[in-house]
């Protein structure tokens, strides 16, 4: 683990991504101090461009796009993270579980994986999204982590069950410690760099997926998130009386927010698997976030 | 064969899961399921046709299990319900007009990205390192964790508002009839443009990431190195050896592109005010036409099942170890 840390450090690309990162947490932390508006308020006239008093110019309703980009990023963070720390928690638990124990706990958790797999994941996130109707962000998380683990379970999965052959967790086993203990201290931190790469791919995911759910409209719209600007935009039709102030500030944070996670994913890629050995976990998250949209 | 058998038993068991998630959802939320689910059917629907409505849906007088049944029975015999916004077509008439839109965009759209990401997959993994591969990879990588409507958006902006190039809505020219005419067969290839462009940017960067993360796994194989110590050219290598036998995991990869092309153009077909499935989703999302929407999710499991199973099939074909296991 300290070997992928002290990698990481030295990776062009990781450090580029930790920048971004750095930028868009600071920004959102740090909102009340960069701006003096209310990002749900009216604050000026409706849809000015960007001047000196509004830095990224007004929406269509006259609030502050700058406040709503910096407060946004906060509502954009949080899911991201909550949902992908949900994500991998759950996928690596049903990973380790089923690929250790084996037997009657793997065929079950792996019927329920494959499962969870072939029901297309965003028509089902729309189906609930819509029962539950105008669905606040937290739930969005919440229902991102209940829907998209398998994908990291079945990598974990692949992962544990060479793992448990290896000389020291049979030492462990001769050892008599218990089973728990040996998935937690012994195979776990053995999966770091999958575990990490299942994490930012999760989270990448999540911010994609929040912000897609909100732009269809199936979000709160009360709510200041880069996904809701993108659906007030639109439906204030800002493309077309040439407001691109308010649709493409939205469209910047998010690809900027991407490219600094996928930079990191990557830099992690190299750093763990020198010879991409086993770096096809990667290129199955690229395809799980594709798939997660539903290659929306 | 004992491997196909069993892979349509779980198939079906997997439909049956996604039509059950359809069935509970409804009443397992606070409040009563009928009024949730038709409350806005009452402009539309006359008394007689929301009580089939009902019916298809399995609301009828009987125990939970009887509803459950009714409702598996309408499924299975193709039944999904009326829509309610576009009363009086049924769900299937509804979705299945939307889809010919849907496969032509995407099918197009998926063999454009299919053969450029593959192609530069493999030209990246063989030249690893190089200039050409980090800025490949890398760009490939950044593009698959942007939102498609983010795409969209900046490509509608751009090349439909600013510049003029390309229309900016719909599937033709609403002044011209439909009709096997020149005419109006342009239109329908201009208009499709920039939706086309638009996901063929989306979804190259995955076949690349997958086809040279591929490929760098065979290049260290003994029987490359074989080829290359014959004297063979570096293209023959490349594509007759390494290529040939990294593109088996990407099939995979493509039918389930082909498989969630149903939903694949959601966001760019509404961006683009495309009259596909996904517009007919958001549309159907925006009515509260929970038939439709229900009914998307059925037929899209199916599309990913049908891809799924040509997979597994081909597999047998392409892979002669299957066969005997």
């Amino acid at each position: 683990m300290k070997n992928v840390i002290l990698g990481l450090l030295r990776n062009k690309k990781a450090l580029t991504g930790l920048l971004i990162l750095a930028i868009i947490v600071i920004a959102a932390v740090a909102a009340p101090l960069l701006t003096g508006f209310d990002p749900a308020r009216r604050v000026g006239l409706p849809h000015q461009p960007p001047s000196a008093d509004h830095w990224l110019g007004t929406t269509r309703i006259g609030q502050d796009v700058f406040a709503r980009l910096i407060y946004g990023a906060r509502t954009s963070l949080a899911v991201g993270f909550g949902a992908g720390f949900i994500i991998t928690a759950v996928g690596t638990i049903m990973g380790i579980a089923a690929g250790y124990k084996g037997g009657k706990i793997d065929e079950a958790i792996s019927f329920l994986t494959n499962m969870v797999l072939v029901v297309p994941n965003l028509p089902l996130l729309l189906v609930l999204a819509s029962f539950i109707g105008q669905a606040s962000p937290v739930v969005i998380a919440v229902i991102l982590g209940g829907t998209s683990w398998a994908w990291g379970a079945r990598v974990t999965r692949a992962e544990t069950l060479s793992i448990k052959q290896k000389d020291f967790v049979k030492a462990a086993e001769m050892l008599g410690e218990p089973g728990w203990r040996i998935m937690a201290a012994e195979i776990f931190p053995n999966l770091v760099s999958i575990v990490g790469i299942n994490f930012i791919g999760s989270v990448v995911f999540a911010v994609i997926t929040e912000a897609t759910l909100e732009f269809l409209g199936l979000g709160d719209p009360q709510t200041v998130s880069w996904g809701v600007m993108l659906y007030s935009a639109q439906n204030a039709s800002a493309l077309q009386v040439g407001a691109w102030w308010d649709i493409l500030t939205p469209c910047f944070a998010l690809v900027f927010l991407g490219t600094g996670l996928s930079l990191l994913n990557f830099a992690i890629d190299e750093v763990a698997n020198p010879r991409l050995r086993t770096g096809n976990s990667l290129a199955r998250w690229v395809g799980r976030v594709r798939a997660g949209e539903g290659r929306l | 064969m004992v491997f196909l058998l069993r892979r349509l038993c779980f198939y079906l068991a997997a439909f049956i899961a996604a039509a059950t998630i359809n069935f509970f959802l409804p009443r397992l939320l606070p409040g009563d399921p009928i009024q949730i689910m038709f409350s806005s059917a009452g402009s539309t629907l006359s008394p007689e046709n929301l009580k089939a409505l009902k019916l298809t849906f399995g609301f009828v007088d009987a125990p939970l299990w009887q509803q459950y049944l009714t409702y598996l029975g309408s499924i299975f015999t193709g039944d999904l319900g009326m829509s309610i916004k576009y009363f009086p077509l049924s769900v299937t008439s509804v979705l299945g007009r939307a889809l010919v839109w849907t496969a032509g965009l995407m099918g197009t759209a998926t063999l454009i990205s299919f053969t450029l990401g593959t192609t530069l997959g493999i030209i990246a993994a063989w030249r690893r390192g190089s200039k050409f591969d980090v800025i490949f990879s890398v760009s490939a990588i950044v593009a698959t964790s942007v939102p498609a409507m983010v795409t969209s958006l900046v490509a509608l902006y751009f090349f439909g508002f600013t510049l003029g190039w390309f229309p900016t809505g719909y599937a033709a020219d609403p002044a011209l009839d439909p009709a096997f005419s020149f005419e109006y067969i342009s239109s329908v290839i201009y208009h499709a443009v920039l939706p086309i462009i638009t996901l063929s940017i989306v979804l190259t960067g995955g076949f690349v990431v997958t086809m040279r993360n591929n490929m760098i796994n065979l290049l260290g194989e003994d029987y490359i190195t074989m080829g290359r110590a014959k004297g063979l050219s570096d293209g023959t290598v490349m594509f007759w050896y390494a290529a040939r036998n990294a593109l088996l995991p990407t099939v995979s990869g493509l039918a389930i592109a082909i498989g969630t092309v149903l939903g694949g153009s959601l966001v760019t077909e509404v961006v683009f005010n495309y009259p596909g499935l996904g517009n007919t989703l958001y549309h159907a999302i925006l009515a509260r036409d929970y038939p439709v929407i229900q009914g998307q999710l059925l037929i899209m499991t199916l599309a990913m099942l049908t891809a799924n199973f040509i997979v597994d099939v081909s597999y047998v074909l392409l892979d002669p170890r299957l066969r005997r296991a």
